[in-house]
């Protein structure tokens, strides 16, 4: 991997620069004294200021014409777009001296101002005769060897606080030391009822039965909220939950994507993910068996199927490059926090990673093909053939299966300016130079039979690709993670913006906060890494996490982001998550974990239009109320109500939901079937309840839906409305029939299950049944 | 609140309405009331439909000078010296204005005398992604609130009924997808509402069966007055947006089919627009939709349509592209006018970037060449809304490629489209993290030429 710069600048000299010099002018300024003037130049004193005030403008950090920028050594070397700019040693052979000596106007640099005085052109063709030495690396430049995000992690020193009777732990140290050197105080604890359901959507995406609710309000143990964080915890609901979250970064769809959209089968990749979670896999071995689960030693079928991670990928026949890319930036956004896209076609303009370096993260994929692994139990791991994609006959049932990354090595080219039609030069997978502190080399250790050989002909797997991205050399996957879990708990990052950690974001206010709950996932550098259970109670338990999200006007002014957490936020549900409440509430909702996707109630006409025809058979029995994660996701057509709700279309790692708020949000959850079919199966509740009089069932009704008592103002609201609604249905049974879905097996007057259907549907609409208090 | 406000004309009377968003008062008069923004996604070749260039045709093959080279930014091109490749469109001037259009918009060129046509457009960033969210949000990253947004936070809207910032798309949608019509940092009541691009474009607009009007409206009702109760305890504006969706939605219900239901429309109508069938989403019906949403007091309606990214296989793809968009596009001017709408409303047809005068050579035997990005200068054309007609503005070298008048920057854009409105986009500012926020950060330059 390490070339001399000699090395570069006569392979990078190849194309652009030679034809170029057959036209060089002489300039008037004499060479011949050169040789023999052997004062040495120092770049700094000598040539950074020329290069600084009339060069750095248009090829410097902030702007790249031609594709060349000289205020570093890896710019300097790489050259432009036209190719090498200086050759080392040799000046005249030297673009760059060319250019600043050129007598033609469309040639000469700079293009804008004065010519270089002859001066500064002679310390410029010293110092290239010289060999050009003294450049800034640029990770060491000081922006990047400095950056905050870039640097080790650290425990920090726990801040003393003045109200020491607050913090119930390490994070509301952080929270309460900021807060209190602005003089504010934290928000009072929410109420255990709003802990409770806020607890139970957060950890399981489902909200409490009322029962525990009571359990929970009475429990007088001084330990009853973190006995409820760990009951939950140990939920299998938790790995869907937080599965989800998961698979909004992998990208997870049961289709290909692009016009073609071919369904896929995948499931099996989603449901390791949850079994991973719920277990708690230290999340290196997490990372690891995702990137390179089937390069593993003796790899079980689970390592092989947690290699769909890549998989998800969309693939657009043909165009295998694309989901090779798709897997690099997901890499980027998911691990590092850094937008790597930027360098697919050029050297990243603010982040220190080149053209080159994006190439090498390229290659440790493009070493690698999709398969289909069979998920018969009779199928051994190691002797699943691969079935080539497109063989299975159209009638058959599809064999279980599910896809899965193998080891396919070939060769690797950047593609000059990203354009995959243009291979440039070849390169071979390794890592970020700013981020590769010590020499990294594992594959060879722990590669399996088939990949070990002599070190050096040994090329780096995705083996080591995970090993780099968990090792203590990179604090970025741990410190980009716990942001990410952060901001699901509280809405915002610590980092705003959870995928871009590099250059251009300002280290934030709760960095030692960060870095304290990067400790908690990662442990000491030596240590090893825990799972995700751990950090989650750690926050969920923190005074920080239960303050009251009521808003605080007095802070609007000093701070109106929230941004020192001095209360918790509303937050809207999740689309999914609008379905598994609204299921869970009607009693509907079926708790089977796992399996292949299923088909739920979805209006007609939403895939006409495709390209390749899709199909939806509504899935029948407890297979139509399964929890929204399991609905079949066709990327390009997908089920109305989850690019309703934000839910991410597959096409790229979505680190951050958008929680959009639109009247056609409200059209849906009045009208859609499916919501109405749960009010439905919620009055049917209420009415057989054995709550004897309105207000009792209001009382179920809230309870149910709210997981809290309602107040005299909402009794006497929803009292109203029902007796309104009593008055017209008793008058009109043909409506009440259709307003209570003609139920079969139900005795009493229709018109009083109609008129709970009503009051079910209004309480199923409120901004606070769709929102986590 | 009164039930009856629940259910407000959409036509402002004498006694303004109150709604979630309350018409406002312009900073200053304005020339339009609403603005259709017909968002060509993917950059359409300008030199293949506005800006002829006959040097290019004398001169095609020949590498593009150095001097120029050094001047432009490139998206994806990497040849050393790429070939300029004239345009193999015919172009004919057209109108008592006498404006150049290319045969592939006969339909663009019968209205051309409507038009100021604007050729010197300039952006920032050569990557759709970005270039798409410099146009519509002003910032070349995600978070800020879109150019729609703005307006209405500005204006509020004069349909308490519908959407006051409706989103439309066809064909491929938006790379940024729905940061281009997000609502930032400004509250959730601002953003852009899509409707389906298949299908149909609304669904849910009828009650559950056995939910009369009265039990609707009674449970809409409800829902408001248990909403502001909580907003009450808890103080989340997100509820107040919450609440203003409910009664926009139960308007919705009313007013949107009847919006929807193209049949009303004349058989030479929908002719006039190139809409055969009814039920098939295209540009064209959306913008008959648009027609219909401006006409019902709709303040900002985009319609997206992709895409023109032409880097090879412009042979094909260009025209294919104008014809589905050509005929529509010149139909709504028509239309607007006819029904006395055009003077209150401003249409803007363009995308957020241009093409290159030379040939982008493509891998694939079978397909033809194309054209690369260009930011220096593009073209975009304007009508109603108080718009100059039959005038073009700005010029481009003898290439196509830089101006040889003053650029429009987008900023400039954006100041000018507020400007429309009656809005001051220096004044038009919201306050976020400490600090005044404008769509034009602390550029922009009204574009006075563009107005009659």
């Amino acid at each position: 991997m390490k070339h001399s710069a000699n090395t570069i600048l006569t392979h990078r000299g190849g194309y652009g620069s030679l034809p170029r010099l057959v036209g060089c002018l002489c300039l008037a300024i004499s060479t011949t004294s050169r040789a023999d003037d052997k004062r040495p130049v120092n770049y700094g004193r000598d040539i950074r200021p020329i290069l600084a005030s009339r060069c750095f403008g248009c090829h410097g950090p902030g702007k790249q014409d031609a594709g060349l920028r000289l205020d570093d050594r890896q710019g300097v070397l790489a050259g432009g777009d036209q190719g090498a700019v200086i050759v080392s040693g040799n000046s005249r052979r030297s673009e760059l001296i060319r250019r600043v000596t050129s007598t033609q106007p469309d040639q000469r640099m700079p293009a804008k101002g004065k010519r270089l005085s002859p001066a500064e052109i002679l310390l410029l063709q010293l110092w290239i005769d010289q060999g050009a030495t003294g450049m800034p690396q640029r990770a060491t430049t000081s922006s990047a060897a400095g950056h905050w995000s870039f640097q080790p992690i650290r425990r920090p020193a726990l801040p003393d606080v003045s109200h020491s009777d607050w913090p119930h732990n390490t994070v509301d140290h952080f929270v309460l030391s900021k807060l209190e050197q602005r003089n504010i105080l934290p928000a009072a604890e929410a109420s255990r009822a709003t802990l409770i359901r806020r607890l139970y959507l957060d950890l399981t995406g489902l909200p409490p039965a009322w029962s525990r609710v009571l359990q929970f309000v009475a429990d007088p143990r001084p330990d009853a909220y973190e006995r409820l964080v760990d009951e939950l915890l140990a939920s299998p609901r938790y790995g869907e939950r937080w599965g989800r979250h998961w698979l909004d970064l992998a990208r997870y769809a049961d289709s290909s994507g692009y016009e073609s959209d071919q369904p896929r089968q995948i499931w099996a990749y989603r449901d390791w993910v949850i079994h991973a979670l719920n277990a708690d896999m230290p999340f290196d071995r997490f990372v690891t068996e995702q990137l390179a689960g089937d390069l593993l030693p003796n790899a079980t079928r689970d390592q092989h199927i947690a290699t769909g991670f890549q998989c998800n990928a969309m693939l657009d026949p043909g165009v295998r490059q694309e989901a090779i890319l798709d897997r690099v930036n997901t890499v980027g956004a998911v691990f590092l926090g850094l937008t790597t896209g930027c360098a697919q076609c050029h050297a990243h303009k603010t982040d220190p990673l080149t053209q080159r370096e994006f190439y090498q993260l390229y290659a440790f994929f493009n070493a690698a093909s999709i398969t289909k692994l069979p998920l018969d139990d009779s199928a051994q791991p190691q002797s699943a053939a691969p079935q080539s994609a497109n063989t299975q006959a159209k009638d058959d049932p599809p064999p279980a299966t599910t896809l899965v990354m193998q080891h396919s090595p070939q060769p690797t080219h950047i593609f000059i300016r990203g354009d995959r039609t243009q291979p440039g030069e070849r390169v071979s997978a390794g890592f970020p130079a700013f981020l590769n502190r010590s020499t990294l080399r594992v594959s060879a250790a722990t590669a399996s039979a088939s990949q070990t050989g002599p070190p050096k002909a040994t090329p780096l797997t995705r083996i080591d690709l995970a090993a780099w991205l968990v090792s203590p050399d990179n604090p970025l996957t741990a410190r980009v993670t716990v942001n990410r879990v952060w901001q699901r708990f509280f809405g915002l990052g610590l980092v705003e913006t959870e995928s871009d950690f590099g250059i251009q974001t300002p280290e934030p206010l709760h960095s030692a906060l960060l870095d304290n709950l990067a400790v908690e996932l990662r442990g000491d550098p030596q240590s090893s890494w825990r799972g995700l259970k751990p950090l989650h109670r750690l926050i969920v338990t923190s005074a920080t996490y239960r303050q009251s999200s009521t808003v605080r006007p007095e802070l609007a002014d000093i701070d109106p982001g929230n941004r020192l957490f001095a209360r918790q936020r509303r937050l809207r549900l999740e689309a999914e998550l609008i379905r598994d409440v609204s299921l869970s509430s009607a009693g509907l909702l079926c708790h089977s974990l796992g399996g292949p996707s299923v088909f739920p109630t979805q209006a007609d006409g939403i895939l006409t239009n495709r390209a390749t025809p899709a199909t939806w058979t509504t899935s029948s029995g407890q297979d139509r109320f399964r929890r929204g994660m399991y609905t079949w996701n066709w990327r390009l057509t997908p089920h109305p109500h989850w690019p309703l709700f934000d839910a991410p279309d597959g096409v790229t790692a979505c680190t951050r939901r958008v929680r959009s708020n639109v009247p056609v949000q409200a059209l849906t959850l009045l009208n859609d079937p499916s919501f109405v079919e749960a009010a439905q199966a919620l009055a049917a509740r209420i009415v057989s309840s054995s709550a004897p009089s309105d207000r009792e069932r209001i009382r179920l009704l809230c309870h149910t839906c709210l997981s809290r008592e309602p107040s005299a103002a909402e009794q006497q609201l929803l009292q109203t409305l029902i007796t309104h609604q009593r008055q017209s249905f008793t008058a009109d049974p043909q409506q009440a029939r259709l307003a209570s879905g003609n139920p079969t097996g139900f005795t009493g007057p229709v018109s009083e299950l109609a008129t709970w259907v009503v009051a079910s549907r209004v309480v199923m609409n409120l901004d606070e049944f769709i929102t986590r208090e | 609140m009164a039930l009856s406000s629940l259910m407000a004309a959409d036509r402002p009377s004498g006694t303004r309405l109150t709604g979630p968003l309350p018409p406002k008062s312009p900073h200053r008069d304005a020339r339009a009331k609403s603005i259709i923004f017909l968002f060509q996604i993917g950059g359409p070749s300008q030199i293949d439909l506005f800006d002829p260039k006959p040097e290019l045709l004398r001169r095609a093959g020949e590498p593009l000078p150095d001097s120029i080279l050094k001047q432009i930014s490139f998206a994806q091109i990497q040849e050393k010296q790429p070939k300029l490749m004239g345009s193999p469109w015919n172009f004919a001037r057209h109108g008592a204005c006498g404006a150049d259009i290319s045969e592939l918009l006969p339909h663009t060129a019968s209205i051309v005398d409507s038009l100021t046509i604007v050729k010197t457009l300039k952006t920032d960033d050569t990557n759709h992604m970005f270039a798409e969210l410099m146009m519509n949000t002003g910032w070349r990253r995600f978070g800020r609130p879109s150019l729609g947004s703005w307006a209405v936070y500005g204006l509020g809207t004069e349909s308490q009924n519908l959407p006051a910032f409706t989103v439309l798309r066809s064909g491929m949608r938006p790379r940024s997808k729905s940061a281009n019509y997000g609502n930032g940092f400004l509250p959730s009541q601002y953003q852009g509402t899509p409707l389906r691009s298949s299908g149909a474009p609304l669904l849910n607009l009828a009650s559950p069966a056995g939910i009369s009007d009265e039990t609707q409206r009674r449970s809409v009702q409800a829902i408001s007055d248990l909403n502001r109760l909580r907003l009450a305890d808890t103080g989340d504006p997100e509820i107040n947006a919450r609440i203003a969706a409910y009664e926009i939605a139960f308007r919705m219900q009313s007013t949107a089919p009847e919006l929807l239901d193209l049949k009303q429309e004349t058989p030479s109508t929908l002719a006039m627009y190139g809409i055969d069938n009814l039920s098939t989403p295209s540009f064209a019906r959306n913008c008959l939709l648009a027609r219909r949403l401006v006409e019902r007091g709709v303040r900002f309606v985009q319609c997206f349509h992709g895409d023109w990214d032409h880097h090879t296989g412009i042979d094909n793809g260009l025209p294919q592209q104008c014809r589905l968009t050509d005929q529509a596009s010149a139909a709504l001017i028509r239309d607007l006018a006819q029904r006395g709408l055009l003077d209150d409303t401003l249409v803007v047809w363009g995308g957020e970037l241009g093409r290159t005068p030379v040939a982008q050579k493509s891998k694939k035997p079978d397909v033809a060449v194309g054209r690369d990005h260009q930011i220096e200068a593009f073209t975009m054309w304007f009508a109603g809304g108080g718009v100059k007609p039959g005038q073009t503005i700005g010029s481009t070298n003898d290439l196509g490629c830089l101006p040889t008048a003053e650029s429009w920057h987008v900023y400039d854009l954006q100041a000018t489209l507020l400007h429309a409105l009656g809005l001051d986009h220096e004044r038009l500012t919201y306050r976020h993290q400490g600090r005044d926020f404008r769509l034009t950060d602390i550029h922009g330059q009204v574009k006075s030429e563009l107005f009659g």
